[in-house]
């Protein structure tokens, strides 16, 4: 296959998007069939790229030695482009029907559509210059949906995106230029491109550096202190927040953390130190610390986003563990949690989309009015909780493996994080289930008249990411096996 | 019949039924309702008595993962469980056809009824950890809308503390057995345990901790102290037929895990003589007095039986924690008894609020001249748990009493018989007081206003089976007790 297909997926949603407002389109459906078609063919490609198997570099630009854009596909390529490439069209479909009432549809097709050529260039990009140029636009291109509404909330949401998603940034970029003097090369290769001649005494200082640059990325990744952007963004419309704040964004940040330690900085070099305490110190705060903040908040779509906070800060926790095992469980909880975030978001949105409420305390009885939305919510919330047959069981069962595997007495504590999470996690997702279920003898339905389900464009995309939760939980040999191959440097 | 389509069958019938129930607004009507429900629940007993009266069988099912195997396995133990389970569980449902009538939502209550009857049969039947693990977690989900079905906040209330304890509890569990993944040969159920001693030398401290965050978690379902708490509150606000079976059966799910998990995984004899042992003991004692004494004071009827019900089941698992054959036959006795007996109680408690309404133990005076055949069934259940030869918890806390003189285990060894027979005290300072002043309400009373309150047969025949068995099991238990003795044999 040409090495000019990655090229093409990255850049058609890009152009395709950047079409969208000068196109005249006579009425909504045109617009609809077009942006669904851009997003099809995208994930076409991609997903032809990733049957076709490992590609070696490509340089694209190239600016002086050592230095250039470039791509290649590896296996972590394959499970980010994969991942993203599954859930965008989905994801758009079910944008079409929440957008309808939202206005300037077309500006916001147009970077939802950009948004993924970006982070299809995260995935694909081969070394650490080419990551961090489209990291970078990534933050410029999702910072218009998060201001979407152009609320005085929203634009102040945004600007905070802004300076912490640069913030962070800049710290990474350290860490880019001292890869690039201890380092044999910039591009990612399993095991680490430290040149150990040239560390010599140096280990504290490179130590330090790793630090920073996992802050750095640690932004995108919302990991605490760092992590309260994720849930003031939550203003933006769901299919933003469903699609970026649970998936793209946040897990462009977690990808780059482990493109970091294992393909940058080497886990043998990082695994016994100080740093590794420390990061793995801080995941595991993150875990418990997003956890009580969800538990403690009311608004549906800031208490998911809280859910993510910790989530995510399991994927690092996993990937802080820094064995094969580690990369294996990370990998695992970052696919499968892609579908629980997102179907359970989706719900919300569906939620506030068909009723204009977005208070947890305002959802007495609802489950009996929109029996699909709130039956995929419960699926979901199941997965998060980690119910054995569901896909966040067999995520936490590698993580906890890979901690007990690796012998490290610290680890042990994070699996106890994992399950203080796990039960928080219960309290927050079914205190929500059984209000709706079971909203009390006295319960007037006669309130609630007029709520259904919503359309077949909003409850396809949830019905599919809700069997996708019971099929990665019941069948999740192939996955594993696929993620342990990656983990062992087969691709 | 093929045995692995029966035990496919027995499992997951009355689940998928449970949820047509649910999902289908036909069943609102309640002729149709009953009639599907009474059906599927006698097809489940039959399916569960084929896979019984079959061969030991092992069946997988499929692989979650590498490791993860869904993995079915018929054992003496096992049957004996699914046994005991069916009939309640079909009296039980018989019983609520009738007292259900004055609840709301019957539909939803029968739906879930059906499902937790085949995932407590899926408990019985599973193979190893992990299938153990996913039903037990099941079961807590699926039995929840059974405790909050009045839908009154306290019930909500107590839904929820149900459902946060148990799941607390679980996670322990799969603490436990995330370590023990690691550290055992395999994760099969296999008598005398399959920890891996190579791999295990030099991790002692690590493992016994991890067997008593295990003994601890499926304690949470036992009501062991330190948490019981969520006992007394979530059975009493069940309707009466749903208390009898959380009361009697599913707090028989985490003495199972127990079972399983100690004797089957760990091996008894890695936690012979231990601290976990004595940490074990010392919380099963505390328990069965606290128990006792908390239900004595308790004046509402259900409540006074749920806090029974914490004293009654750390009996079993005191007699679990000696590691000795003696007290744990004793011990899988007192599981069965204590079933039948408990299961009783709950539904003669149920009888009278169904009948008059009262719940309070102070409003029952002359009781037993209104409902005569309730409250001798009720007599007759109390005799049995109290212990009073030749009723059936006789037997039963004698071996646990004799096993406990055995051990040999300095202090324990007696003090155990000491607060059993404390607790028998108390037990029938709680119970027999309904009674007493049931049937002699005193000079005062007014004979005038007694009307014959007498519930209908298919409320009644319920509670003179289960009276009767738990009576005869006390007067014939050698067939028992040999079935039980031959488990035991295999295990230590």
């Amino acid at each position: 296959m040409s090495k000019y297909w990655i090229l093409t997926a990255i850049l058609l949603p890009i152009l395709g998007g950047a079409l969208t407002p000068l196109l005249p389109f006579k009425k909504r459906e045109q617009m609809m069939i077009y942006v669904e078609a851009v997003m099809l063919a995208t994930s076409a490609i991609v997903i032809a790229l990733i049957a076709h198997g490992k590609m070696s570099i490509f340089e694209v630009i190239y600016f002086v030695r050592g230095l250039s854009i470039s791509f290649k596909i590896d296996g972590m390529t394959m499970v980010f482009a994969g991942l993203v490439s599954i859930l965008w069209p989905l994801a758009t479909l079910y944008a079409f029907e929440y957008m309808e009432h939202e206005g300037h549809e077309k500006i916001f097709f147009m970077f939802y559509s950009m948004t993924y050529g970006v982070t299809l260039g995260i995935a694909f990009a081969s070394d650490m210059l080419s990551m961090y140029f489209f990291y970078e636009l990534l933050t410029l291109v999702t910072v218009p949906l998060v201001m979407h509404t152009l609320t005085r909330e929203a634009i102040l949401a945004s600007r905070k995106y802004l300076y912490y998603s640069l913030g962070g940034a800049a710290f990474a970029l350290i860490g880019l230029v001292f890869l690039l003097s201890y380092g044999d090369t910039l591009e990612f290769t399993m095991g680490g491109v430290l040149d150990m001649a040239q560390v010599g005494d140096k280990k504290n200082l490179l130590l330090t550096i790793y630090l920073l640059a996992f802050m750095g990325f640690g932004v995108k990744a919302a990991i605490w202190p760092l992590s309260s952007w994720l849930p003031q963004a939550g203003v933006a419309p769901t299919p933003v927040t469903a699609l970026l704040h649970a998936v793209a964004v946040v897990k462009a940040g977690v990808f780059a953390i482990i493109r970091l330690t294992y393909y940058s900085f080497g886990c043998d070099f990082l695994r016994g130190t100080w740093v590794q305490a420390v990061v793995m110190g801080l995941a595991m705060f993150s875990i418990v610390y997003g956890c009580s903040r969800a538990v403690k908040e009311t608004h549906i779509k800031r208490r998911l986003a809280y859910s993510t906070v910790s989530n995510l800060s399991y994927i690092i926790f996993g990937a802080t563990i820094m064995t094969p095992l580690g990369l294996v469980g990370a990998l695992c909880h970052l696919i499968c949690h892609a579908f629980m975030k997102i179907c359970s978001f989706l719900c919300a949105g569906a939620i506030m989309h068909q009723t204009g409420k977005s208070y947890i305390y305002e959802l007495n009885g609802m489950g009996r009015k929109m029996p699909v939305v709130f039956t995929c919510f419960t699926i979901s919330a199941f997965g998060l909780m980690g119910v054995p047959g569901l896909a966040g069981f067999i995520s936490k069962w590698n993580l906890a493996q890979a901690a007990v595997e690796s012998g490290n007495v610290q680890a042990y504590f994070g699996i106890g994080c994992l399950l203080i999470s796990a039960l928080l996690t219960a309290i927050y997702m079914l205190s929500i289930v059984v209000r709706a279920f079971f909203p009390g003898r006295d319960f007037d339905y006669g309130t609630l008249q007029g709520i259904k389900d919503p359309t077949w464009k909003m409850c396809l995309p949830l019905m599919l990411f809700a069997a996708a939760i019971v099929c990665l939980g019941l069948f999740s040999s192939p996955l594993v096996g696929f993620l342990q191959d990656i983990a062992a440097g087969k691709y | 019949m093929n045995q692995s389509i029966t035990i496919i069958l027995a499992i997951f019938f009355p689940v998928i039924c449970g949820a047509v129930i649910l999902l289908m607004p036909k069943f609102r009507e309640r002729k149709k309702l009953l009639k599907a429900s009474g059906a599927v629940l006698v097809l489940t007993a039959v399916l569960a008595l084929c896979v019984v009266t079959g061969g030991d069988t092992e069946l997988t099912l499929l692989y979650l993962g590498e490791n993860l195997k869904l993995f079915f396995r018929v054992d003496a133990l096992g049957k004996m469980f699914a046994v005991v389970i069916s009939i309640v569980w079909l009296l039980a449902g018989f019983y609520s056809f009738e007292y259900m009538k004055h609840e709301q939502e019957e539909k939803r209550y029968f739906g879930f009824y059906l499902m937790v009857y085949g995932i407590l049969l899926a408990l019985c039947f599973a193979g190893n950890l992990i299938t153990f693990y996913m039903f037990y977690e099941l079961m807590t989900l699926s039995s929840v809308p059974l405790v909050l079905h009045s839908r009154t906040k306290e019930a909500i209330m107590a839904g929820l503390k149900y459902l946060f304890y148990s799941l607390c509890g679980a996670y322990l569990v799969l603490l436990g057995i995330y370590f023990l993944s690691r550290y055992t040969t395999t994760l099969d159920f296999l008598p005398g345990g399959t920890l891996d001693m190579t791999l295990a030398a030099g991790h002692e401290e690590l493992l016994l901790t991890v067997a008593f965050l295990m003994i601890l978690g499926f304690g949470v379902k036992a009501g062991m102290f330190p948490m019981h708490a969520w006992l007394p509150t979530a059975h009493p606000v069940a309707p009466a037929p749903a208390s009898a079976v959380l009361s009697g059966l599913i707090v028989k799910a985490g003495v199972l895990g127990i079972i399983r998990a100690v004797y089957y995984i760990i091996g008894a004899d890695f936690l012979k003589g231990t601290w976990v042992q004595t940490a074990w003991l010392t919380l099963t004692l505390i328990t069965v007095f606290m128990g006792s004494m908390l239900a004595y004071r308790e004046k509402a009827m259900k409540k006074r039986l749920a806090y029974s019900t914490v004293s009654q089941a750390s009996y079993i698992l005191f007699g679990l924690a000696l590691l000795q054959p003696d007290a744990m036959t004793g011990s899988l006795l007192h599981v069965v008894f204590h079933a039948f007996i408990k299961s009783c109680l709950f539904l003669c408690a149920g009888a009278i609020i169904y009948k008059t309404g009262k719940t309070n133990v102070d409003e029952m005076r002359g009781i037993g001249k209104e409902m005569p055949v309730t409250i001798w069934c009720y007599t007759f259940a109390s005799m049995a748990l109290i212990g009073i030869p030749p009723a059936s918890g006789f037997i039963s806390k004698w071996y646990l009493a004799t096993g406990s003189l055995k051990t040999g285990i300095s202090v324990f060894s007696w003090l155990g018989p000491v607060v059993l027979l404390v607790s028998a005290l108390l037990t029938a300072g709680y119970l027999l007081p309904v009674t007493i002043h049931g049937f002699l309400p005193g000079a005062d009373y007014d004979y005038a206003s007694l009307k014959k309150s007498e519930p209908v047969k298919m409320m009644v025949v319920p509670l003179i089976v289960l009276a009767c068995l738990a009576v005869l099991l006390g007067v014939f238990p050698n067939p028992l007790t040999s079935y039980v003795s031959e488990i035991i044999g295999t295990l230590m």
